[in-house]
Formats: C-alpha cells, structure tokens, sequence
C-alpha cells in the first residue's frame, strides 16, 4: 500500500475536484463531497477525457466528453458510453492533507 | 477554437435577370418567383452574404443556452458563451457532415454527433471522440476539426444577425439610418425587448420574396385581402389607409418600413383593447425616449422588412423570418416580440392575440398564405411567367426636403419600398463582390 499525497484541504472546495498528476499510477482526480473526500483514477474508462475537467452533480461525475457518468464514492460506471467501472482509491486526511491509498496490484491496473 | 468556415466560391451572375427585374420602369416577371437557377442564385449571392436574422437575445441568456435556425437553407446553432458573447457553427459535424444538434432551443455543456460520437463543447471546439486512441494514433490535430463558425455576428437592440460572409459590411452599415426607424418598436422602453413563447414554424409553398415584399412595404392589400379578418377582430372594416393625413414608406439597402403615424392601428387589430390602453400608457415615455414623431409608430399601421427575409409587424408584434426552402417554398418561423419591462398579462395578451392573427391558424396570415402561394403557382408556367407584373405605384414620390433618415417616400399607399427591395436583390445577384454593389441611397444617413 502507498500513501500517495494530493492536495492540501484548503486547497480543494466543496464539490470541487482536481486532477492530481502522476505518472507512477496514472493521474488521480480528488473530489471533496460536502467534506467528504474521494479519490479515483482521473481517466474516463470510456475515451480519452480528463474527468476533473467535468461536471459534479451530487455524487456523480460527468465526463465532459461525452457526458458519461460514474458514481464518485464507489466509481460505479452509470452506463453506456460509461460501462466499465472506474478505480477508487481510499481517502485519508491528515491535517490539511489529503492521500490517496495506493495498492501495488491496484496501481499495475490503473497504470494499464 | 471553433473553426471559422471557408467562404464559398462566387459563380458568375445569370445574363438574362434584367429582362425579369425592371425597376425602372416599375416591372418585374413572375419568372423570379419560379426558377430554379435564380434560386441557386440566390442561395449563394443573397443567403451567403447578407446579414441574416439568426436569433433575439432573450432566447438565450445563459451560457449554453442554444436555438437552432437556418441561414438560407444552411442549418446553424446560436449559443451564448461563457464570455457573455453568442457564436453561431453549422449544425453540421466536420467527420461526415451529419448534423449534430437535432433540438430547436435548449441549454447544454456541448453536442455530440450521433454518428461517430465527436464532442463538441459550447466553443466548439472538438473535444474528444468515441475510440480516441486511434485518432491520437493518426496524429489528429483536434484544434482543426471544431464546428464550423459563421464569419460574422453581431446585434442590434436584442435582435441577432449572422452573415457567412466575412467581406461583408458592418451590420450598422448594411441596416444603415433604418436602426432609426427599428427603435421605435425594439428601444421604445427602458430594458428593451423579448420574445415570449416559442417559435411557429410552418411552410407555405410560396417564394420568399413574395412574403418579404408584402412586409417591406404592401399595406395596399389590407383593406382588400384582410377585410373579413379584420371585420373579424375589430368589429369593422380596416382602417382606410388613404384617409391617413400623413404616411411614409422608407428604405434603405433593400430594407424598407411603411408606416402611418396613428399609434394604434395594427395592435387594434388583435381585438384585445389592454394592449391599446397598454401603448397609450406608455407612449409619453416613448416620446421622451424617441421623440414625438416615433412615438406614434409604437403600434401604427406599419410593416417592416430587413432585406433579405426579416420582418415584423409593430402593433401585432409578431417577428419573423421567411427561411426559403426551393424556389417555391418557405419555411416560416415567427415569434412574439414584447418590451420586457410590460406587465405580464401585456405579455400573455400579445402572445394570444399573435396567435389569434399571425400564426397557422391566424386569421390574417391565412388570407396571405393564399394569395402568396397563387402568386407563385402562377409562374410555373412557362408564358405566364414572363409577362410584365406591375410594381410602379409611386414613382415620383421622393420627398428630398424631410428631416427624416434613408430614403424617405410620401405615402404607405406606394411600391417604392417595394421596388428598392427588388433592386437590392437585382443587384446583389449582379455583384460578384460587395464592392459591385451599387449604393442606390439618396436619402440621409441620421435623423436631423
């Protein structure tokens, strides 16, 4: 398990996301729900598209290409052109950071 | 970026138009109304390279807010941007031309082609497509496959023209003094105009210009055609527009308004007495804002083309655009335009008694659609359509000592708006370029 850094807290509002370069386990988006915070792969299972670049509604993101939709907390694909699930990563705060939880199988896939 | 389109070529113009349009001597040929090759014509010298009427600002106020409409019979998008500005693109994809938004108005982050899912954002840029990788295989620059952006937009209090032709003159320039005469229905109130309701689309099998000639300056027809219409609505006949002490017919570039100075003749005609009340209540204000002589046009008997196929009716208030579709064909759009600042029943009684009149259904449009759709048939035939038609009313009634701007004709009983209408067309189907066009104007450019 690798504890990976994203961002500071007072760096990301509410129902905000940012992408997270990185170029060991492919770029991270990080979504802060109402204080809660979530991290999946920023890359849409569907085409190339930055997801960070969309829209949040509630718990969903849009992907702005071609408006696909996944569930933030569970990476849920909603449905077509979106059908394969995107990866999560577990979140912890510390202080005024934000890691992702990085698991070495997890990042061999998300890599691709 | 979107990507701005690429200007079409100017094929040369038809030799034989003159025998079809004599101006000066009062005469056209039903051949215009029929022919195929004067439609191409137009298609490519008139709908490609003058200012057409694309949308009203109030349709779409938010970033992404859409109408889709056609310029000619090229189809187009008009969307506000995020910087406040409005951008209109062929709705046509640049991967096989398929059109990409199928809606006539809403709001949204973008379209996506139904064919090979390009996605386009409000910019129109070209944002990504279904199986991307393979395009980033073949070195696709994206940056240069954006919708395709018209060369021009610009408005006029509210009202939103587009032209494909970036040679063209400037929209103040191509409306020239006529801007003066357009305020006294869209600036007549602080907050301008709007238009309440949606779009009525319906075809007539009738030739476009038959339908702009009539708004450009043909109130002649009134008393005879909408006699029983009017009888209808008002209880009587139509006002007798002889009798009026003082009318005008103006024109400029093609445009052309004729007008009475009675302050309520058309909107009586919608048989809603609130909406005469309405523009007396506010007709002092407008004299404050316009002057006397336009606040007496508020809702006058008056009718308005900007050439090509704008128009409007003051007083009705019902705006629309004569979208050709062959040479004997149009596809009508219209709208129901009201100042913003009108008490919301105003607004609901205009957009009723538009309906009542000016719509499919209306009692006054329908007399029209008639008689415009027989003045077309009549063309097909071969003799028929060239004999002499007779559009001479008027001749010598160019008043040259009036404080008024453009050119300025005694009388709305007159075909002078009429045949500057027609020499327009005349002209620009002769012009290869804007340069070619010959300036016609006499009249003065500002009001003194």
């Amino acid at each position: 398990m690798e504890k990976v850094f994203l961002c500071k807290v007072s760096d990301l509002a509410e129902n905000q996301v940012k992408k997270i370069d990185n170029s060991d386990h492919g770029d991270i988006a990080v979504y802060n729900l109402g204080g809660q915070y979530y991290a999946t792969a920023d890359l849409c299972t569907h085409a190339t598209a930055s997801l960070a670049e969309g829209d949040i509604e509630d718990d969903l993101i849009t992907c702005p290409v071609h408006w696909g939709q996944f569930h933030i907390p569970t990476g849920k694909a909603q449905g077509f052109p979106c059908e394969i699930d995107l990866r999560t990563y577990p979140v912890e705060v510390e202080g005024d950071e934000i890691f992702a939880l990085i698991a070495v199988d997890q990042a061999l896939i998300a890599k691709g | 970026m979107g990507n701005m389109i690429k200007t079409i070529d100017v094929t040369d113009s038809l030799t034989n138009l003159k025998d079809a349009c004599d101006l000066e001597n009062g005469r056209i040929s039903g051949k215009i109304f029929y022919d195929k090759a004067i439609y191409e014509q137009e298609l490519e010298k008139v709908f490609a390279r003058c200012w057409l009427f694309v949308a009203h600002e109030s349709q779409i106020p938010k970033t992404g807010d859409y109408i889709t409409t056609t310029m000619g019979e090229d189809e187009v998008i008009v969307i506000r941007q995020k910087s406040g500005g409005i951008k209109v693109f062929l709705n046509a994809c640049p991967h096989r031309g398929n059109k990409v938004c199928f809606a006539e108005s809403g709001s949204t982050r973008g379209f996506i082609c139904n064919y090979h899912g390009w996605s386009f954002n409000v910019e129109g840029n070209l944002v990504g497509q279904h199986e991307s990788g393979v395009y980033e295989d073949s070195d696709f620059d994206k940056s240069k496959w954006g919708l395709k952006e018209v060369a021009k937009v610009d408005s006029w209090k509210g009202l939103v023209f587009a032209t494909f032709d970036p040679e063209s003159p400037s929209l103040q320039e191509y409306l020239g003094p006529m801007t003066w005469y357009l305020d006294a229905l869209f600036d007549n109130q602080e907050g301008g105009t709007e238009f309440v309701g949606g779009c009525i689309r319906s075809t007539y099998e009738c030739n476009w210009k038959i339908a702009a000639e009539n708004f450009v300056g043909d109130i002649l027809h009134a008393g005879w055609t909408h006699d029983s219409a009017a009888r209808a609505m008002l209880g009587g006949a139509v006002a007798k527009v002889s009798d009026f002490e003082e009318s005008y017919s103006v024109n400029w570039n093609g445009h052309g308004y004729e007008f009475a100075l009675d302050t309520v003749g058309n909107v009586a005609v919608l048989g809603e007495s609130a909406l005469n009340k309405y523009l007396h209540t506010i007709k002092p204000s407008v004299a404050e804002r316009l002057g006397d002589f336009r606040s007496n046009m508020i809702g006058s008997v008056s009718s308005c083309t900007i050439f090509p196929n704008f128009s409007f009716l003051p007083g009705q208030n019902t705006v629309r655009v004569w979208q050709p579709r062959g040479p004997n064909k149009i596809e009508l759009f219209t709208w129901v335009v009201v100042n913003k600042s009108a008490p919301e029943d105003v607004k609901e009684k205009w957009r009723k008694g538009a309906m009542m009149t000016f719509s499919p259904t209306g009692v006054f449009e329908m007399d029209d659609g008639e008689n415009w759709e027989y003045c077309t048939k009549t063309a097909k035939g071969r003799v028929t359509s060239q004999q002499d038609l007779f559009v001479g009313l008027g001749m010598d009634t160019l008043l040259t000592d009036t404080p008024l701007p453009a050119n300025v004709y005694e009388g709305q009983l007159n075909e002078a708006n009429s045949r500057a209408f027609y020499q327009y067309w005349f002209d620009m189907l002769n012009a290869k370029s804007w340069s070619e066009v010959p300036d016609r104007n006499l009249g003065k450019k500002e009001a003194e």
